[in-house]
């Protein structure tokens, strides 16, 4: 996308002038490396005509020296030694632009998140990795082109994905503002768990009535395109550009429904429902719950005797009297052209069963706090009367077990589920509210009342009576006659075992990423944190976007939370989503490839490997043709192209190699040289960073966009340079944001492994990893891993490397 | 939705109960199997006699699983077999109040 760039390597006359700037950070940098010596050691390399070293290099005073210095020195090309180009470089990169400088010659050594934080008590081996840093920067700076960035229209639509409450309320805002907006929703109706709960905490509100109006204003607002019953399947594009594949599953009954109830009577199948958690049941054609949106029925394929087009069954078509049931209907693939994405798609409940001490499954008495819900809901399998399952009466006493699943090491997750403590006091209150004699027990870790008006409610709880004990129970043990329990445990604050007999336990299980939150990351190429939740782009700064330009988050697709924050995360993700669309533009970043074409030997293996398809072969021209709208920018046709006629703007070979020569100038031998993508490894190794992760500092890391980026040749230049091992790192095979490049990394890799073991080298020294932008712990400890491999590696090794890599040292 | 249904239906809801009459015409029966095969809840299997016709027809293994869909009407090809309901029986009612 960039305008077409000279095809020389360099220009030639132009005198290059670095500016080099060493960020202390306060003492996040400084307190680890010696700054000042960094800054000196820039002064001596090539081209540097000053390097400086102050202490906040992102401030407006810092930004102002570096723009004063590009003006009065005239700078050309400028260096920041100082944070991860992820978090600050965009900041730079537009001081640069401010002072009259392309932003494309700029480029950011990290020092921070790579190197001080990660080596917190080796001063001196931590200083030496940032100069290292630093001068592979400059080296790469050197042969820094301008580019200019090409400006791509938006498409002012947005698909929302997941029709609970985050997903309603961002796609009535985006509507409102204006824009198009198409809800997609699994279910066959919106609302999603709140629709399912009886009250909200801590105002006690009715759940579906503050719900329903929501749900129904989607339904008639003439922005929004409901598509209930669907599945997304497929996402193409980038920001601005998506084009999303939608399957419309059918419902067998068409608009004219009237929702009058008269087929479910006569439906001869009867199944559990769903939506009541199985305490009530459904038929074959139904409707989730009375408030549905659309009231249109459905007819369950897996239940219903109709299948494959025979009619075996008549009933409901017979009983209805608008003729409005179809067993023609067919699936349809409905395709969306979008701008934004907004994944609202929820989370899922903690299932019990796998802790045999609460018994859950086998004890009739013992419910989750979600079947509670449905319990006490007037709208419910009971109507709002509480009962226990056994003998549908009354029960007289309650106990409630809080972290049913959350904040356990064994069987369950490490958080905090954020939402159980409220919704048990506020369960507490209604039983009281109904039936003011029930003995109530909660059992619990901590109380955690962190929001508005939440220690209210608790104190309210308290002072009605509700007793809370602190120790959750080891066991729970059924009467079998009667099917009262018996909870037995430790009170933790008075130090006595207790052995409490109860007609009915509530155990109150947490919030787990969706089952299908895999497939959706993969669609949309996502990165999710270990607990499995999706993981946002900064976690204070821009907590609802994703890594990936033109997506955001809303709800509990990102973490545990209840509703008031996943409305407000859904109205943010909207004016976020708005913010873009507003523009009516984004810019592309200027990575795409430039080809030589005097070398081209029209071979066709760029065209195979281009996961955008955006490289066509002309055969009789024996041209290639790039189409710079589609590229991605990986950099993987680059790396393919055996004759050095492709390589990437801002990532060229000439670059890389610089970086990998500048690592291998001193002490080769021990070092290890890391190739690591943008959005998966380099993330990670982030991430390691501000986890403060400490690993060993002989590791330099080379940033490409992606790990399809790193040619055979950086490989064999590193080793012919003696470098001890070579480290290739990628995301997850599946995981790749430029669709499947990375499936090209491992190929490559393997085929080195393969000479390696062919030439006598030990091939253990080329490492391939797959880590995640949420894995810093696994980078950290690969580093650590490697090191065992480095002190086996002997001098007569790396030599044999060196002789027969030696190819490699031709030319650039 | 994807939570695991633990717990049995409490069985609140009025459901009414079909209450089917299956009759077998033994005699004009040849056979087939269209019934047994085609019938969505398994209520007939073939029997162990032999009928004017000299086959095995169906006979009913539980009358009280049919839905009274009448597909076996529809597919036996020697009108050999019908589906009634019976006098309505009290309806399923659990109700607890």
């Amino acid at each position: 996308m960039s305008e077409k760039q000279e095809s020389k390597p360099q220009n030639g006359g132009e005198e290059i002038r670095i500016g080099v700037y060493v960020c202390h950070c306060g003492l996040n940098i400084a307190g680890s490396v010696d700054c000042d010596e960094v800054a000196k050691f820039a002064a001596t390399l090539p081209n540097v005509v000053l390097a400086k070293d102050n202490r906040y290099t992102c401030s407006d005073q810092g930004q102002e020296i570096m723009k004063s210095d590009i003006r009065e020195q005239k700078l050309n090309r400028v260096v920041v030694a100082s944070c991860s180009p992820r978090l600050h470089e965009s900041t730079f990169r537009k001081a640069c632009e401010e002072a009259g400088l392309n932003k494309y010659l700029f480029e950011m050594a990290n020092i921070r998140e790579h190197c001080s934080w990660v080596h917190l008590h080796d001063r001196e081996a931590a200083t030496e990795k940032a100069k290292d840093l630093v001068k592979m920067a400059v080296a790469k700076v050197a042969l820094l082109q301008p580019a200019e960035e090409v400006e791509v229209p938006i498409n002012r639509k947005t698909l929302v994905i997941g029709g609970g409450v985050a997903g309603i309320q961002a796609s009535l805002d985006l509507a409102d503002t204006g824009y198009k907006v198409y809800l997609v929703e699994k279910e066959p109706s919106i609302g999603g768990m709140m629709a399912r709960i009886d009250k909200t905490f801590p105002t006690m509100d009715c759940s579906i009535c503050i719900l329903a109006p929501k749900m129904s204003d989607v339904l008639h607002h003439p922005n929004i395109e409901l598509l209930t019953n669907s599945e997304v399947v497929e996402v193409k594009g980038y920001v601005g550009n998506f084009q999303a594949k939608v399957l419309k599953k059918p419902r067998y009954v068409t608009k004219d429904c009237s929702a009058c109830n008269d087929c479910t009577e006569v439906c001869p199948i009867i199944a559990p429902n769903e939506f009541d958690v199985g305490l009530d049941i459904r038929h074959a054609i139904y409707t989730p719950f009375a408030q549905a949106v659309p009231s249109t029925y459905t007819i369950d394929m897996n239940l219903c005797l109709n299948k494959d087009n025979v009619i075996v069954c008549d009933k409901c078509i017979k009983a209805c009297e608008r003729q409005a049931i179809n067993f023609e209907m067919k699936p349809e693939n409905v395709e969306l052209e979008i701008g934004t994405i907004i994944v609202a798609i929820g989370a899922d409940v903690f299932d019990p069963s796998v802790l045999p001490n609460y018994g859950y499954g086998r004890h009739t008495n013992v419910i989750t706090s979600l079947e509670f819900e449905r319990l006490i809901n007037a709208g419910g399998p009971s109507g709002g009367h509480l009962i226990r399952p056994s003998d549908m009466q009354v029960p007289k006493r309650v106990a409630f077990v809080q972290c049913v699943g959350s904040r356990t090491d064994r069987n369950g997750r490490l958080y905090c589920s954020n939402v159980c403590c409220m919704n048990t006091i506020k369960d507490s209150l209604l039983i009281k509210e109904h039936w003011p004699e029930t003995e109530i027990y909660v059992f619990y870790v901590d109380i955690r009342a962190h929001g508005k008006g939440f220690e209210d409610l608790y104190k309210r709880a308290r002072k009605e009576g509700v007793k809370f004990i602190r120790g959750l129970p080891a066991k729970i043990l059924e009467d079998k006659k009667t099917h009262n329990l018996w909870l037995i445990g430790e009170n933790t604050l008075q130090k006595e075992l207790y052995k409490m007999n109860v007609d009915m336990a509530v155990l109150s299980i947490g919030l787990e990423p969706r089952r299908n939150s895999e497939i959706v990351q993969r669609l949309l190429t996502l990165s999710r944190t270990q607990d499995g939740f999706f993981m946002e782009a900064h976690p204070k700064l821009r907590p609802v976007d994703a890594a990936t330009g033109g997506m955001f988050f809303a709800g509990c697709a990102e973490a545990p939370k209840d509703i008031k924050d996943s409305v407000t995360q859904a109205s943010a993700a909207a004016a976020r989503a708005g913010i873009l669309m507003a523009k009516g533009k984004v810019t592309v970043e200027a990575i795409t490839p430039i080809s030589y074409p005097e070398k081209c030997k029209a071979c066709g293996l760029c065209t195979k490997v281009c996961p955008y398809n955006a490289i066509t072969l002309d055969k009789e021209l024996q041209q290639i043709k790039i189409v710079e709208a589609a590229c991605g920018g990986c950099g993987t046709c680059a790396a393919e192209c055996p004759f050095g006629a492709l390589t990437q703007s801002h990532f060229t070979d000439e670059q890389i190699l610089a970086q990998i020569d500048a690592v291998t100038e001193y002490d080769s031998e021990k070092k290890i040289v890391a190739f690591c993508c943008n959005w998966c490894a380099y993330a990670g190794a982030d991430f390691a960073g501000v986890n403060r992760m400490q690993y060993p500092p002989n590791v330099r890391i080379i940033r490409t966009m992606c790990s399809g980026r790193v040619a055979p040749k950086f490989v064999e230049r590193a080793f012919a340079r003696g470098a001890s091992v070579v480290l290739v790192a990628g995301c997850h095979p599946g995981d790749c944001h430029y669709i499947n490049a990375n499936n090209h990394t491992k190929d490559r890799v393997e085929r080195l492994w393969k000479k390696m073991e062919q030439s006598g080298l030990d091939k253990e020294r080329l490492q391939l990893l797959w880590a995640s932008a949420a894995e810093g712990e696994r980078f950290a400890s690969k580093i650590r891993e490697i090191q065992t491999i480095i002190k086996r590696v002997t001098p007569e090794e790396i030599h044999k490397a060196k002789r027969v890599f030696e190819k490699a040292l031709e030319g650039v | 939705m994807p939570e695991r249904i633990r717990h049995a239906p409490l069985g609140n809801k009025k459901v009414k109960q079909p209450n089917a009459e299956v009759h077998i015409i033994t005699d004009q029966c040849k056979g087939c199997g269209f019934c047994i095969k085609f019938c969505p809840k398994k209520v007939l299997e073939e029997s162990q006699e032999i009928n004017a016709r000299g086959v095995h027809p169906p006979k009913i293994l539980d009358e009280s699983k049919c839905i009274i869909c009448s597909f076996c009407t529809a597919v036996c090809p020697d009108f050999a077999i019908f589906v009634v309901e019976k006098p309505c029986k009290e309806e399923r009612h659990i109700k607890h109040d």
